[in-house]
């Protein structure tokens, strides 16, 4: 069995030996191997290419674009998906218009440990995908499976313009599977997780985890609920979304990011343009509540969908 | 040097005569520096010039054209108006394009140096040109910090011309000189008087030899005036007098031209004929960039990923 | 020579425009190019405007102490065409130059016609004009309810060339008992196992004007008349005008004496026929032809026979012209002639009034002179009318009209 952050560390692993030009940055990531052992072993492996940082995010940011307009791979490491906001000039204000201003494309990948966990509180919880899609000039993943969480960054690396790699830190050592895939779907393209008739939940990272779960309870009330793994967020791969609502008709975008202008908005507006013929039912959405993340697990537990909140919101769309 | 001053007066011209959208920035009193850094510089070298760098760009390599080209708007010049006037560079030649956030730039040559470093280029420098109002943002010191720590050979040209915009030093900085700071940084600190031709060919060059030997970080920092204002929109009425009549408040080419006719290295009828070169120079690429055709948005590209496939075009339209 | 404009610079980047404090050159004089020619003040500061070129000042056009926005032309200078060709402002397009081959990186230039820099950008379209907010049919308020159809219903519906009057009577099953497309699409499969036959083109265009009329609130008043001076004065007439026509007379005379009979309330108004013009319904293969006489309150009878004999017989050979049909205010329909003594026509859509003629039977009547019962031709007059304009009072003294103006028939 390997775990979501095993797959991580075996993509980097592969990585760093296929391509000589890529080298991971981070914060206590050489002989200590990372704040979530992510690079476990890999200093020692590759010497020279896993390189302990300062605290200095925009810094790193900034070194990494630098070494990409030379021919580097850089993979940098925020330590938490919340620190990267110091270095979010660097992030959308060069790494992200490198290409439309100069037509020199930067191939960074910036791995954001995201998401809340029990306790982990305002500042080491967050869910920044959609701050990062806002800005033009950027690819944004969240994987939600181990299997992507390998494949994904392997094909972030790969990939010449900037990639937010949104890796969700709950899932880290709760998720496992058997074996690491060959083959995967590329960047771009969607998986339908779970096949249903009656509603679509849109979905992705850890709140697929909770969708399953919720689909499993209603389907012993007689609901089959068809649930869509998103794996990117930016390009958001609106052809399979559209798809699928067409064949159900309703909508529930669940999202464990904050509601104003998150993921969830993005692909309601989408579905309301282009499908709106589609819909027997308003579209909705469930996201986070609108405050900051609660350290207290009390408060955390209702403050991000569950599986709960999720078939509750299910039965409200299937009534309408 | 002339020819940088003379473009500048050209494109100041310009902007008066409405020519110009968008903010023009003169290196007026900066010369000296700005070229002493392109000078000691070598191919393989990378530079990352700020606002008040055309003599810099110009020894360095740049072509007069991109200046032109990128002020006038033209669709062939390097940001295909995308980006304009000191916004501009080719990543490819080691002249990198700065964004307006002051700072910004030191971290990518710290990141190119790296790069080098990896891939077993010894010998190449880094320069990065700052002002004193740059000093003070949080992208100076992790981009100073980490090239420390990292041992990179990274000259940064910090230029004091007096003023940040508006703002004095004694509202930007509580150390008594900014080189002192090189201490903190565990760096070494050079200063030099920037309106001094000779002095900064001589202390820059020092300071990017030394670098490239493997000494580390090097802080270079020069003191002038700003004989412009902050922008050609600006008329810099609260630059305080006295300054004016310092001799840091002198302007460098004529310095220069003193200092050459002094030693008779040239005498006054050459000194007249290098202008009217330069200006004949400068007309002759501000007129080739007046013709060139102005970016139309039917035939832009609007696509910000080099992977178009991947690129969502506008969503939310039926 | 080239008169090269002197514009307004764009003086920071907020600046919308400036104002000329004053003149360094006077018209007439000569100037050197990046001469500072004028002087303008923004918010921020007091700046001078350069010459583009060396030449002469020919003319200013701006003002002291006016402001002008950036772009605008503030004067002119004439300058030699060398001039304008060494400083690039002759607008003429590039040609191969070896400046362009030292271009780096190849860039090639654009296309043959070369735009200078100093044109206006495309026109933007103008922004005049406030479009109105509602189009159509207004949007149900709320999402919840029987009459709610969502986007998706509305497009099978749409597809299917069904109306929301078509969908009464299908049970929902959605919140308060809406339909949702389950439902709808269960009502179709059903109604496969049952006998379809088809509908002709004709009968789907009557069903829609139907649906359309019934939109409104439609009443119906009637009354026995007796018939028989209509009998006689048509068995003495040759050509023989259709029973139809007597009753077509008497209404078109009718309205034309009180026009506001046939009008149609838009708002607070109500909209007066221009002619009364008056069709009368012909059964054709399985649907209703209206042929309509125009002008009928201004034709006596007679003058009408001949045209009304033709469009019956034209409606029957499905051959009427476009102008036969169309723009009438009222329909007269003889279903007498199916032997139907009573029935509650439906007026067209564009139609607030329909008068039906039911079949004539002899029926004893009480006469009081005599005191006895005595045989009299009877037939059902009624009339459906568009309630929101008459009530039961209007309608029912019109027919009396119609009445009267049937017992002289020789005044028709």
């Amino acid at each position: 069995m390997i775990t979501y952050l095993e797959a991580i560390r075996e993509a980097q692993r592969k990585a760093l030996e296929n391509d000589p030009r890529v080298y991971l940055y981070g914060q206590d990531i050489g002989l200590f191997g990372g704040a979530f052992k992510a690079t476990k072993s890999l200093a020692q492996s590759f010497p020279g290419r896993v390189i302990d940082s300062p605290i200095c995010e925009d810094a790193m940011m900034g070194s990494a674009i630098g070494a990409a307009l030379q021919g580097m791979r850089p993979v940098i490491e925020m330590q938490f998906a919340d620190f990267s906001t110091v270095g979010f000039n660097q992030i959308v204000n060069q790494a992200a218009t490198m290409f439309w201003r100069t037509g020199e494309s930067c191939p960074i990948t910036v791995r954001l440990p995201s998401g809340g966990t029990p306790g982990s509180g305002p500042f080491h919880s967050q869910n920044l995908e959609a701050l990062y899609a806002h800005y033009p000039g950027l690819i944004i993943l969240t994987p939600a499976t181990v299997e992507d969480a390998y494949s994904m960054l392997l094909e972030a690396i790969a990939l010449d313009d900037p990639v937010i790699f949104c890796e969700h830190k709950y899932l880290y050592y709760h998720l496992k599977a058997e074996s690491l895939p060959e083959t995967a779907l590329p960047v771009g393209k969607a998986r339908i997780a779970r096949t249903g008739r009656d509603a679509t939940v849109v979905t992705y990272s850890a709140m697929l985890h909770e969708a399953l779960a919720a689909a499993e309870e209603l389907a012993t009330q007689g609901w089959e609920i068809e649930i869509i793994d998103l794996r990117s967020i930016k390009p958001l791969d609106t052809d399979t979304v559209l798809a699928s609502v067409a064949r159900t008709g309703r909508i529930l975008a669940v999202g464990e990011a904050w509601p104003w202008g998150g993921v969830t908005a993005e692909v309601l507006a989408r579905v309301a343009t282009d499908g709106f013929n589609l819909l027997d039912a308003p579209p909705m959405r469930l996201n986070s509540k609108d405050t900051p993340v609660p350290f207290h697990p009390n408060l955390w537990g209702t403050h991000r969908p569950t599986a709960s909140t999720i078939a509750n919101a299910l039965r409200d769309l299937l009534r309408l | 040097m002339l020819l940088a001053r003379v473009a500048e007066e050209k494109i100041a011209s310009l902007f008066r005569g409405g020519r110009i959208t968008g903010g023009v920035f003169l290196g007026k009193g900066q010369e000296a520096i700005s070229v002493a850094t392109g000078i000691a510089l070598k191919e393989g070298d990378i530079f990352a010039p700020l606002i008040r760098d055309q003599a810099g760009r110009l020894a360095f390599g740049e072509s007069l054209l991109d200046f032109t080209l990128t002020y006038l708007g033209a669709r062939s010049g390097p940001m295909r108006g995308r980006d304009g006037n000191v916004h501009r560079g080719r990543p490819r030649d080691g002249l990198l394009p700065m964004i307006s956030h002051l700072g910004a730039m030191v971290s990518v040559v710290n990141g190119m140096l790296l790069a080098h470093r990896f891939q077993g280029k010894t010998g190449t420098v880094g320069a990065a040109s700052l002002g004193d109002g740059a000093t003070s943002t949080g992208a100076f010191h992790e981009s100073l910090n980490q090239a420390a720590v990292e041992k990179l050979p990274l000259v940064l040209v910090v230029t004091n011309n007096q003023y940040a915009y508006s703002t004095p030093n004694d509202r930007q900085f509580a150390c008594a000189d900014l080189v002192d700071k090189a201490i903190g940084y565990g760096v070494n600190g050079h200063s030099v008087d920037g309106t001094d031709l000779a002095a900064c060919l001589q202390v820059i060059s020092d300071a990017v030899r030394t670098a490239r030997e493997g000494n580390g970080p090097q802080l270079v920092v020069a003191s002038n005036l700003r004989l412009a204002g902050h922008g050609e929109h600006d008329d810099s009425h609260y630059i305080s007098s006295h300054f004016k009549k310092l001799p840091l408040g002198r302007d460098c080419i004529e310095v220069a031209q003193s200092h050459l006719l002094r030693n008779g290295w040239a005498d006054a009828p050459s000194l007249e004929v290098w202008a009217r070169e330069c200006a004949v120079q400068v007309d002759e690429a501000v007129a080739f960039a007046l013709r060139e055709p102005a970016p139309d948005p039917a035939l832009e590209e609007w696509c910000a990923l080099s992977h178009r496939h991947l690129a969502e075009g506008n969503p939310g339209k039926p | 020579m080239p008169r090269i404009p002197i514009v307004m610079p764009q003086l920071g980047e907020s600046i919308a425009e400036a104002t000329i404090v004053a003149y360094n050159i006077v018209a007439g004089d000569e100037v050197e190019c990046d001469q500072d020619v004028l002087e303008v003040e923004t918010q921020k500061a007091v700046m001078g405007v350069t010459s583009p070129c060396s030449g002469r000042v020919v003319e200013w056009i701006a003002q002291i102490q006016s402001s002008y926005a950036v772009g605008e032309t503030l004067g002119f200078v004439e300058c030699s065409e060398e001039e304008a060709r060494r400083l690039g402002l002759d607008g003429v397009p590039p040609e191969p130059s070896p400046m362009r081959e030292s271009l780096p990186h190849g860039f090639s230039p654009a296309d043959a016609a070369a735009a200078p820099f100093l044109q206006s950008p495309p026109p933007q379209k103008p922004g005049g004009g406030v479009a109105p907010t509602l189009r159509g049919l207004p949007v149900p308020a709320h999402a919840s309810g029987a009459s709610f159809l969502s986007p998706r219903l509305k497009a099978r519906m749409a597809e299917l060339g069904l109306h929301a009057a078509d969908l009464a009577g299908i049970a929902g099953s959605g919140a308060a008992g809406r339909l949702t497309i389950e439902d709808f699409e269960k009502f179709l499969s059903q109604l496969d196992q049952q006998q379809l036959s088809q509908a002709s083109s004709m009968r789907v265009a009557v069903a829609d004007a139907m649906r359309r009329s019934w939109t409104r609130p439609i009443a119906t008043v009637g009354m026995p008349l007796v018939i028989d001076p209509l009998l006689a004065h048509r068995k003495n007439s040759t050509p023989k005008p259709g029973p139809a026509l007597y009753g077509l007379r008497a209404l078109a005379i009718a309205l034309g004496e009180n026009s506001a009979l046939a009008g149609r309330l838009i708002g607070d108004k109500i909209v007066h026929p221009r002619s009364i013009d008056v069709g009368f319904a012909v059964e054709a293969e399985d649907g209703v032809l209206v042929p309509v006489l125009r002008n009928a309150d201004r034709t006596p009878l007679n003058a009408l026979v001949l045209r009304y004999n033709e469009l019956v017989d034209l409606a029957r050979r499905r051959r009427l012209p476009a102008d036969a049909t169309g723009g009438s205010i009222a329909t007269v329909t003889n279903f007498g002639s199916f032997g139907l003594e009573w029935a509650t026509p439906i007026p067209l859509p564009e139609q607030t009034l329909v008068l039906g003629m039911g079949a004539g039977r002899v029926v004893p009547r009480w006469d009081a002179a005599s005191a006895s019962f005595l045989p009299a031709t009877e037939a059902h007059f009624t009339l459906s009318f568009d309630h929101r304009v008459l009530d039961g009072g209007g309608a029912g003294r019109l027919l009396v009209r119609i009445a009267e103006l049937l017992a002289t028939p020789e005044g028709l």
